[in-house]
């Protein structure tokens, strides 16, 4: 009994030394997303993607003969949290970078603290313009923003469904309310008659009243600023009380094949917006897309998806500027990572991504999709739609 | 459109007390201000999901069976927080927010951060077309199980010795122990009955709104709201408190806009605390407060 307990022993010391080698001179990058709470789902989404690119560079033998260590944190959905959390990885951890952050209400309190201690940070997924317009904050990037999806929505609206009026939801978040302005002032310029434009806060459990209101005015369009949950209760509510609506268009939470997969029959015809999904890729990185699809399909037993894709890109995008910085034979410092991530062009299957001089990336724009026998259908911009708009 | 609305009020109201009557009931016989009220509700949810997905029992077939299960649960409670000291109203609270925290990461472990529905083979809305009036099944269930359900507790309540031992030990506890009752066996009366109403509450939950680990505070917040509303152990007046803050939230929505549902609801509850102190049927003082 007691040489086995010492064979344990060894064996666990041997473990515990190995890992110590492996990780001794790791590139240690912290991450900080909300993996339990009211955005989990998004949240895991997007760990999941910085997680297999973390593994793919790690595949490859590391930057330079150094492991990446990702360092993961849980901000539970809620800011004082993810404050915490991201103190705890820069100040104790001692991080070189940091990435992830879903919704700008958690992304931006990250973006603080990591400019405090000078200390780059590529958001995954955040969208309003104060975070980046009008402030100076050279180690914040971040790999989508508003005008990728407000742009191409009204594009898409004012060119292909021409409607006389339309009505716009949006949730009471930093990026959803910003959107709202964007298109009722765009769609109000192309002289779209908007009979509804309200505000609801996130979580709301009923909107019968606002469909009421939907029934009443019979809009050409419904664009709906919610997320995800959102849809799921405003759909089914359209569907079961029958209200004449010609185009329900979400920017957020539609293009999934989850959502599609929950929503069975009721999900037809509705249109989406999505940067990249398995099938949609940005033209010359096919043959790249199908590659991570199956590599991620093999590692995590399901398909990635566009959240999980900005996950990837962000991390993509931190792990360039460090190998750069790396390759060029300087020391790893908050400053010289964010100076070459200032400088980054890469080619990859959401974006061609380079930054501006804010942070924010040149060449972000979603395709809007239809749902169509259960598929995402790519209809706009013409020179990637692959299927015409099908009427429901 | 104005009858539609009032549909539609009605409906959300019905809604809300179904979600509430669990919490109510075992709140005011035993003052366990169940934290862990939504998580339950979504529990039930969840199994009525895995029935109906995997073993394809029709979604009326599943409300029996979770109002069972979970009467087991809340049994498996009970047996909880007897363990727990004085204060009670204070130590149940930290209990039950701890249990609230086990069963969203079990939730989690088991169904994922995805979101769930249930669905219900869709059935076209009755319509009359004179009035322009649609209401589809959902409300009918709703409306139509939150009369059944509180008439028929209001039944238990006024009609069976049960009923008065259970009303007793709300308005006093140790008067109704000095009377002769088993002041414990109420508590286990309470939670049992408070288990079938979670049970019930649950699939119906996961019908009209969503599932998810993390979803289950909403549900825990109309039970206090209702509750408040209604006045601790009045049966029909959590369904009278629901109707009230199911309207002003449709009437506010429909004239004001989505985004004063919040203020103009906090609004009506902090006059109805200020002006009917121990709930809305309530005609007597605050120190009278119990029937």
């Amino acid at each position: 009994m007691v040489r086995s307990l010492g064979r344990l022993a060894i064996v666990l010391l041997y473990m515990t030394l190995q890992a110590a080698v492996v990780f001794a001179d790791a590139i240690r990058i912290g991450e900080v997303n909300p993996l339990t709470g009211k955005l989990a789902k998004h949240g895991l989404e997007i760990h999941e993607g910085i997680l297999a690119a973390v593994e793919e560079v790690n595949a490859r033998g590391g930057i330079k003969g150094s492991m990446v260590e990702l360092v993961s944190r849980d901000d539970q959905s809620l800011p004082e949290v993810a404050i915490n959390q991201t103190e705890e990885l820069l100040y104790r951890v001692k991080v070189i970078g940091l990435v992830g952050g879903y919704v700008d209400a958690l992304v931006g309190p990250i973006s603080e603290l990591a400019a405090k201690h000078r200390t780059p940070y590529v958001a995954s997924a955040s969208l309003q313009r104060s975070l980046t317009e009008g402030r100076q904050n050279p180690y914040f990037f971040r790999v989508s923003q508003l005008d990728g999806v407000a742009k191409p929505l009204c594009d898409f609206v004012i060119e292909m469904i021409h409607p006389k009026t339309a009505a716009i939801l949006y949730a009471a978040t930093p990026g959803s309310t910003e959107f709202g302005h964007d298109v009722e002032a765009c769609l109000r310029n192309a002289g779209v008659t908007i009979p509804i434009v309200e505000k609801f806060r996130p979580g709301t459990l009923d909107f019968s009243s606002f469909l009421l209101k939907v029934r009443q005015s019979q809009p050409d369009i419904l664009i709906s600023g919610g997320f995800y949950p959102d849809h799921l209760i405003l759909v089914r509510h359209l569907r079961e009380q029958k209200i004449p609506l010609p185009i329900y268009l979400a920017p957020w939470g539609v293009a999934y094949a989850s959502f599609i997969e929950e929503m069975g029959e009721a999900s037809e015809g509705l249109f989406g917006l999505c940067a990249w999904n398995p099938g949609i890729t940005l033209p010359g990185t096919e043959k790249e897309s199908e590659l991570f699809v199956e590599r991620f399909t093999r590692r995590f037993s399901k398909p990635p998806n566009t959240t999980t894709m900005h996950g990837y890109t962000s991390a993509r995008a931190l792990l360039a500027a460090v190998d750069k910085t790396l390759q060029s034979g300087q020391e790893l410092s908050g400053d010289r990572i964010s100076q070459q991530l200032r400088s980054l062009d890469l080619i990859l299957p959401m974006e061609h991504l380079a930054f501006n001089q804010n942070g924010d990336p040149k060449h972000y724009d979603q395709v809007v999709v239809q749902i169509q026998k259960g598929k995402l259908v790519v209809v706009y911009p013409p020179n990637r739609a692959t299927g015409k708009i099908m009427e429901h | 459109m104005l009858f539609q609305l009032l549909i539609d009020s009605f409906s959300l109201g019905s809604f809300y007390a179904l979600i509430a009557l669990g919490f109510s009931l075992i709140f005011g016989v035993t003052h366990t201000f169940n934290l862990a009220h939504g998580e339950l509700i979504l529990l039930s949810g969840y199994l009525a999901y895995v029935l109906g997905k995997y073993f394809s029992i029709p979604f009326l077939f599943t409300l029996p069976i979770c109002m069972l299960a979970l009467v087991f649960v809340a049994m498996l409670l009970h047996q909880l927080l007897r363990q727990v000291k004085e204060p009670f109203e204070l130590n149940s609270l930290v209990v039950t927010f701890g249990l609230a925290l086990v069963l969203q990461n079990a939730m989690l472990f088991f169904f994922s951060a995805n979101y769930r529905l249930i669905h219900v083979p869709p059935v076209p809305p009755l319509e009359l077309p004179n009035l322009h009036l649609f209401i589809t099944q959902t409300q009918f269930i709703l409306v139509g199980l939150s009369l059944l359900v509180t008439g028929s507790i209001y039944l238990l309540w006024r009609k069976t010795f049960l009923g008065k031992a259970l009303r007793a030990t709300i308005q006093d506890r140790e008067a109704a122990r000095l009377a002769g009752i088993n002041v414990e066996h109420m508590s286990l009366m309470a939670f049992i009955l408070g288990g079938m109403l979670i049970g019930l509450a649950g699939p119906l939950y996961a019908q009209r709104e969503y599932l998810h680990p993390f979803g289950g505070m909403e549900a825990t917040l109309i039970g206090v709201i209702i509750t408040i509303f209604a006045g601790v152990g009045r049966i029909r007046g959590i369904l009278l408190g629901g109707w009230i803050l199911g309207g002003v939230e449709s009437v506010t929505v429909f004239f004001l806009g989505a985004n004063w549902r919040e203020l103009v609801s906090a609004l009506v509850l902090i006059m109805l605390i200020v002006v009917r102190p121990a709930g809305v049927l309530s005609k007597r003082a605050k120190s009278e407060r119990w029937r």
